[in-house]
């Protein structure tokens, strides 16, 4: 009888709580997942009952995740575009719901070692399409210039592509990688590197001033020159859902939007969105 | 194989490192393994850097497709005789003779799309039971200053309507509406277009495509010199930030089709005054374009439906003129002819229209309901159809019959790759009450022809 009892006990302490825990997927952008995993630590510890899975891949995957049910949540550091819009309206009967979730500021990296300090858009496309090779051409040692950038999956490549580059081709001895944190590393062992990542990423290495055009004055990418839209360079970070957000997802994502989300936020690197 | 030479060698570096550390000079040891673990990795390094350039061009070769494997069955007494010989013809193909259930691999697709961003090359076959055929073959060039122009040559989707482009993977009812399997036969056709479709900004929610085709059909050779000129324009609107939306196109089609006699059959009344056909023979007809022209519009609406998931709303209003032939009770005449027609030819006003609604249950179950109506002649209803007006050149034919269609069906989707779809159409035909003893193809429309087709079929897509 006491086995029995002792075994109930088990079952009402064990599996009934396991029973009961909530398991939410995020998925996608390799720029926001140091993010999304602060987001869901700090989550997960104050509610217990509720499971945050998070993985990367980039935003192009976290997209088809969501058009093909293997996430719930989609990390994009860049809107969808009306190609996945339009598969995601002809499984799911929704165009999907977008949250903007954080602002990031696009850093450009240089070696501590650099002298330059900043570079206007122009030479900053001209370095990544090849037509600036050298560092001398923008103020800095007769030296080449190595680029180093994001894989095709990314979000920050194809943001980069189409707000940097206007949609030219990156130079074929641009060396991609598989994450802002090892772009990080690559320019901080490479004096005469360049690349390009979040903001949350750029410790240890110089962070350029950008400037609209060779006559703008230049900018870093702080909170102020971000929000008033004077750093050039910058993007929302977006939660994708697939429909109206309800219970635990809603839960969490109003939790996201709330002052504790956002002080994550801050706290990551990225600049909150109120 | 270097790749994996060079991270086996820094396992085994890296591993027997405790080991050896016990039994030599400690800080001997780690310089000269550190220099080993250097080398390896500046290999391993340049490896990666090579097979990177080799992954990145793969990576543009994109390779996908889907198969759908199916059983169905029919409610006909006879099939394959009189007016049951088209019994399925638009329920996913004609069943054969004394058959009235039977399994078909109805689509076994792979598509093959070398993706260089701003160009496209795609082929793609389609291998069934009866064999291969090609289904997409073009090639798409994008400018590069907006990225929002482009142009398409080859054999590809028409752009006119929603259900045309709207892929056979992705639809919720098995087959196309009536309607478009008329006009439109296998929906793809030779020619060329241009396409603006801005991916980014405000402009993005309009899309527009007007191109230049043959007007002979996807798989035949052009038959006379007149060119189809098609165009579509398509606008999405977003409701409110909880993913709804409305889509509104508006399409049109300008072609014709040779005459190669000097007759030209359009409706009239008859000698007897009777609703018929009236010809037209004068010499001119032979080699004159006989007008083939549509009309129409379509909207989507994507509605979110609390606890139960996305809504579609879908419908499509089609109008015009189709030439083709007299007809007959077995075949239907204003199929778009994909050969000459040598014969006289007959001009029709025709006009139809269907409404769908597709609501999701949860993310894996749908539930579809599909209502589509086709009339062939919109100048004559079924009490016109008399036995003093159905027979001879002038007379009506069941390719002047007007059709209905309702189907409702559930889909669940197994995981990301496997689909289940169960699916039944009521296939009404007008009762041609009127009809008394002749003509004998005719009586057979007396009252609803028995031909509702239900339709279990497993899709896999990758």
């Amino acid at each position: 009888m006491k086995k029995t009892i002792l075994a109930a006990m088990m079952f009402l302490l064990v599996i009934v709580p396991a029973l009961s825990e909530e398991t939410i997927t995020v998925k996608g952008s390799d720029t926001m997942v140091i993010l999304a995993q602060r987001w869901a630590e700090k989550y997960m510890q104050a509610h217990k009952d509720v499971v945050i899975q998070v993985t990367g891949g980039g935003s192009g995957t976290g997209i088809s995740a969501l058009i093909n049910g293997t996430t719930d949540i989609c990390n994009a550091s860049r809107p969808m575009k009306p190609s996945e819009r339009d598969k995601l309206k002809a499984r799911y009967g929704s165009r999907g719901v977008e949250i903007k979730a954080a602002m990031d500021g696009l850093s450009v990296y240089v070696n501590e070692s650099s002298p330059v300090t900043e570079l206007s858009l122009q030479q900053l496309k001209g370095i990544y399409t090849g037509k600036i090779t050298n560092w001398s051409e923008v103020g800095g040692p007769n030296a080449r210039i190595i680029l180093y950038g994001r894989e095709n999956n990314s979000g920050t490549y194809v943001y980069f592509k189409d707000n940097v580059l206007e949609g030219e081709d990156y130079v074929s001895s641009m060396q991609s990688l598989p994450g802002t944190a090892a772009v990080v590393n690559a320019v901080a062992r490479d004096k005469n590197g360049i690349g390009y990542g979040g903001a949350a990423y750029g410790k240890g290495i110089r962070e350029l001033k950008m400037k609209k055009d060779a006559a703008s004055p230049a900018y870093p990418p702080t909170l102020e020159n971000i929000r008033s839209g004077d750093y050039p360079v910058s993007r929302f970070l977006y939660l994708y859902v697939r429909n109206r957000p309800t219970g635990t997802l809603k839960e969490y994502i109003d939790w996201v939007l709330g002052d504790d989300g956002q002080k994550v936020v801050t706290e990551v690197g990225y600049f909150p969105i109120r | 194989m270097r790749f994996l030479a060079y991270l086996l060698g820094v396992s085994i570096v890296m591993w027997g490192r405790p080991v050896q550390a016990q039994e030599e000079n400690a800080s001997t040891a780690s310089k000269e393994e550190l220099e080993q673990v250097k080398e390896a990795l500046l290999g391993v390094s340049e490896s990666a850097t090579e097979y990177r350039g080799y992954v990145d061009a793969l990576r543009k070769i994109k390779v996908t497709g889907y198969l759908q494997a199916q059983w169905r069955f029919t409610d006909v007494t006879t099939p394959g005789s009189g007016a049951s010989h088209e019994i399925g013809r638009f329920s996913g193909g004609a069943f054969p003779a004394n058959v009235k259930n039977h399994f078909a691999v109805r689509r076994g697709r792979v598509k093959v799309n070398y993706d260089n961003v701003l160009t496209q090359f795609v082929i793609q076959i389609d291998a069934i039971q009866t064999g291969l055929s090609i289904k997409d073959a073009y090639l798409a060039v994008t400018e590069p200053w907006l990225k929002s122009f482009g142009f398409q040559m080859g054999i590809f989707d028409r752009p006119f309507g929603y259900d045309v482009s709207y892929s056979s993977s992705m639809r919720e009812a098995p087959e196309r509406s009536r309607l478009f399997q008329t006009l439109f036969p296998g929906e793809r056709e030779l020619g060329a277009k241009v396409f603006f479709a801005p991916q980014l900004g405000p402009l993005s929610m309009f899309r527009a495509d007007v191109g230049v085709f043959n007007g002979s059909g996807p798989t035949s050779n052009e038959y006379d010199n007149y060119k189809d000129l098609i165009g579509r324009a398509a606008l999405q609107i977003p409701i409110g930030s909880e993913g709804m939306e409305i889509d509104l196109g508006v399409s049109g089609y300008l072609g014709a089709i040779r005459n190669n006699t000097r007759y030209l059959y359009t409706s009239g009344t008859m000698a007897n005054g009777d609703r018929g056909f009236v010809v037209d023979s004068s010499a001119s007809n032979l080699g004159d374009g006989v007008a083939r022209t549509y009309a129409g519009v379509d909207a989507q609406l994507y509605l979110d439906v609390p606890a139960l998931g996305g809504a579609v709303l879908r419908g499509e209003y089609v109008f015009g003129k189709q030439p083709g032939t007299s007809g007959s009770p077995s075949t239907s005449q204003t199929v778009s002819p994909s050969s000459q027609i040598s014969g006289s030819i007959y001009q029709r006003n025709f006009a139809g229209w269907y409404a769908t609604y597709i609501q999701n249950l949860g993310t894996r179950d749908q539930v579809v309901m599909r209502y589509d109506v086709y009339d062939p002649n919109t100048d004559v209803t079924a009490p016109d159809f008399l036995s003093s007006n159905t027979s001879g050149a002038a007379g009506l034919t069941a390719s002047d019959i007007r059709y209905s269609t309702l189907g409702l069906g559930l889909i669940h989707h197994w995981d990301e790759n496997v689909k289940f779809v169960l699916y039944y159409e009521f296939v009404r035909s007008e009762e041609l009450a009127n009809i008394t003893g002749s003509p004998a193809g005719l009586l057979a429309y007396a009252s609803d022809v028995k031909d509702n087709v239900l339709t279990f079929r497993v899709q896999y897509k990758f």
